[in-house]
């Protein structure tokens, strides 16, 4: 096949477009075979607080936008819970202590569970399809969070993405670049056992900070596959 | 009419250029060679004016104080709290002394100095330039006295005082370099809490990482290095001990390829080597003073509590052989402590079928980079499962869970016996079998501790074993 010098500017667009799309197109979710075998039913579930951070990228690179991420991590934990309550008829309960009421133990243990999820989180990115193996666990650790006896599932939620700046959308727009995104990394664990039910990674193109719509359509498509009630 | 069309020399030529701006190993940053630094600077760098970007990094370093507080990474310990800020305070420089009046703290704008312990067991520390200096407990826990302590905060310190991650943040800015960060810190950024406070900061003010991760420029290196031996002799440290917490730092427990925060600053060997060429040059008097903030045990006695914690940290991390590094300092230096004695049994049962060290020469990098491949794609229990599966992994397992048992019981005939030694003897007697066992250190276990934090899990535990 002769290759065509014409069509070269066009064939570039194509690959960076799907470079750039790649990872959002890439989402999917993988049910653990106890939830797909509908052995596990999710009633009540336990969102722990989100950590989805972002950045402004401007010409001169990224900044914080710690302020930001705060509000969008609270606003993810409502969408979560929201989808989930109207989809799937699944409540969410109130979380574990994190003030300082708690003491710092309650605190702690919090964190350490975080920290733990952070731990295996990147294992289960390298290989989402196991989660249909049910090869991940946290173990009975989870149990230190002390829940309500009612949760069936404690949710974690992970995410990134990007605003950017109006220089920033003229320069891509010319040169081309990642455009503004929100990508989520979201897991379903067992309350007891530890074990991962359900992993999602819904994401979507467009201002994080603003785009509600595309953030519950992006959740809706995400647990699509969960059983409901 | 003829569309255009670009050659396709010219698109390649493009995307070659990007991909090697995208490609730049951040590291290469340290490696710049500039013009020595000055003999010695004044404390505080007075010719510093603040711009509007220096003052949108301060309010983000603000919240990043803030988050990891909310996010229990830091430790809520007044006494080391109190411990670390009076260490921090003396080694302050004070304005000259006129007119007998009593020399004051020099007072730096924009800086209020917060001296913070983040319950991270990985070796490191830095600064935020508020003045909030972050240290972490796995640091801490490798350290042997005060000055060793002092040694890192004044370090920091001088990072603050001479506005370094402002001029550090400037520069990358105009460099464009922290659009490298992302990607470097997605490729190399570990797990637990360590991965934690990269992620965060990386998003909120991605100069902490490049500073901290990679390393100011290694001028703004050596003036830190170089200002802290000051600040040490004028509070009576003795500046040697500097050295000591180099060679501390270069002990690699774990095999990480990656040298994180303070370790990684310029290579450790020619630190020691400016270090001992700097002090060389002057004749510094050691005092009484001095040599009591040499002392391994008065330091000992102030960070038990601290070190205890760290091992538990280190366990959750699945840093199994800092764990028992750790744990095995604690019983040497109080051996008659039922809760020192009960965390080296709980580090020896969770290190299982794993050597104790990774082994006797020191790994090459590529042993490093397996390894970290290894971690990246296996979960602990899978690493477990792999070893016992090899003749070495059982008869370390064996050895193990021997030392471990030995622990727990003599834990439980010393003064004061914890009752977590029971939970231990459980998990371990549950893991080899002996179910009865098990059952009955659980149930002793939940008598002795009704409100532990974590009865819940070890009830659900007795109630499989008697099931079955």
């Amino acid at each position: 096949m002769k290759f065509s010098f014409r069509s070269a500017p066009s064939a570039l667009i194509f690959v960076v477009i799907a470079a750039v799309l790649a990872p959002l197109a890439a989402q999917g979710q993988f049910l653990h075979p106890k939830v797909s075998d509908k052995e596990k039913t999710l009633r009540n579930v336990v969102i722990l607080p989100a950590k989805v951070d972002i950045v402004r990228t401007g010409m001169k690179g990224p900044e914080g936008m710690a302020a930001e991420s705060e509000a969008l991590s609270a606003r993810v934990e409502k969408a979560v819970a929201d989808v989930l309550a109207s989809q799937k008829r699944i409540i969410t309960l109130s979380g574990p202590a994190m003030s300082s009421d708690g003491g710092a133990q309650a605190k702690y243990t919090v964190a350490d569970i975080q920290a733990k999820f952070d731990d295996l989180l990147p294992k289960v990115m390298k290989k989402r399809s196991d989660v249909k193996k049910g090869r991940f666990t946290m173990g009975d650790e989870v149990l230190n969070l002390n829940l309500d006896k009612s949760a069936d599932a404690i949710i974690f939620i992970r995410g990134g993405g990007q605003k950017l700046t109006s220089g920033k959308k003229t320069f891509n727009v010319l040169v081309g670049g990642t455009p503004a995104y929100l990508s989520l990394q979201i897991a379903i664990v067992d309350a007891r056992s530890g074990d991962v039910l359900l992993y999602t990674d819904p994401a979507f193109a467009g201002d994080p900070t603003t785009a509600v719509d595309r953030l519950r359509k992006a959740l809706e498509k995400g647990f699509k596959k969960l059983p409901g009630n | 009419m003829r569309r255009s069309s670009f050659p396709l020399s010219s698109l390649t030529a493009a995307l070659c250029v990007c991909i090697a701006f995208t490609t730049i190993p951040p590291v290469a940053v340290g490696q710049k060679k500039t013009a020595p630094v000055e003999a010695t600077p004044p404390p505080v760098r007075d010719e510093f004016k603040f711009e509007k970007v220096d003052l949108e990094l301060r309010e983000q370093v603000e919240l990043l104080d803030r988050r990891f507080e909310r996010d229990g990474m830091v430790l809520e310990d007044a006494a080391t709290s109190a411990y670390l800020t009076r260490i921090g305070q003396t080694l302050i420089p004070k304005q000259p002394v006129i007119d007998n009046v009593t020399p004051k703290e020099l007072v730096i704008e924009n800086v209020t100095w917060k001296f913070r312990v983040l319950r991270d067991p990985q070796p490191n520390a830095f600064a935020l330039p508020n003045g909030s200096i972050y240290i972490s407990s796995g640091l801490l826990a490798l350290m042997d006295n005060e000055s060793q302590l002092a040694a890192v905060l004044a370090h920091e310190m001088t990072h603050v005082m001479r506005r370094h991650q402002y001029v550090q943040n400037r520069s990358n800015r105009k460099k464009y370099l922290t659009m490298n960060v992302m990607a470097a810190v997605g490729a190399y950024a570990p797990g637990g809490i360590a991965g934690a406070v990269i992620s965060i900061a990386t998003t909120i003010a991605p100069f902490v990482v490049m500073a901290t991760m990679y390393g100011y420029s290694r001028d703004l290196e050596r003036e830190a290095d170089h200002r802290a031996i000051d600040m040490m002799i004028s509070a009576e440290y003795p500046p040697e001990e500097e050295i000591g917490v180099l060679k501390l730092l270069s002990k690699d427990i774990e095999g990480e390829q990656i040298s994180l925060f303070y370790n990684d600053h310029p290579a450790l060997d020619e630190r020691i080597k400016y270090w001992i060429s700097d002090l060389g040059t002057r004749a510094v008097e050691i005092t009484p003073q001095m040599e009591l903030n040499r002392e391994k045990t008065r330091y000992f006695q102030q960070m038990e509590p601290l070190m205890r914690h760290n091992v538990e940290l280190a366990i959750n991390a699945a840093r199994f052989r800092s764990a028992v590094y750790f744990a095995q300092r604690l019983v040497e230096f109080h051996p008659e402590s039922s809760e020192n004695v009960f965390l080296a049994a709980e580090a020896y049962r969770t290190l299982g079928p794993r050597t104790n060290e990774l082994s006797a020469v020191p790994l090459s990098n590529g042993a490093k980079k397996d390894l970290a491949k290894k971690r990246e794609k296996q979960t602990p229990d899978e690493e477990e499962r792999d070893l016992l599966a090899t003749p070495q992994g059982q008869q370390n397992w064996r050895d193990h869970q021997q030392q471990a048992e030995s622990y727990y019981l003599k834990a439980l005939t010393l003064n004061d016996p914890v009752p977590t030694a029971h939970r231990g003897l459980g998990m371990l007697y549950e893991k080899l079998g002996r179910n009865s066992e098990a059952l009955a250190q659980y149930e002793k276990y939940v008598e002795l501790a009704p409100s532990a934090f974590d009865r819940e899990r070890i009830q659900k535990r007795i109630e499989t074993l008697r099931r079955t």
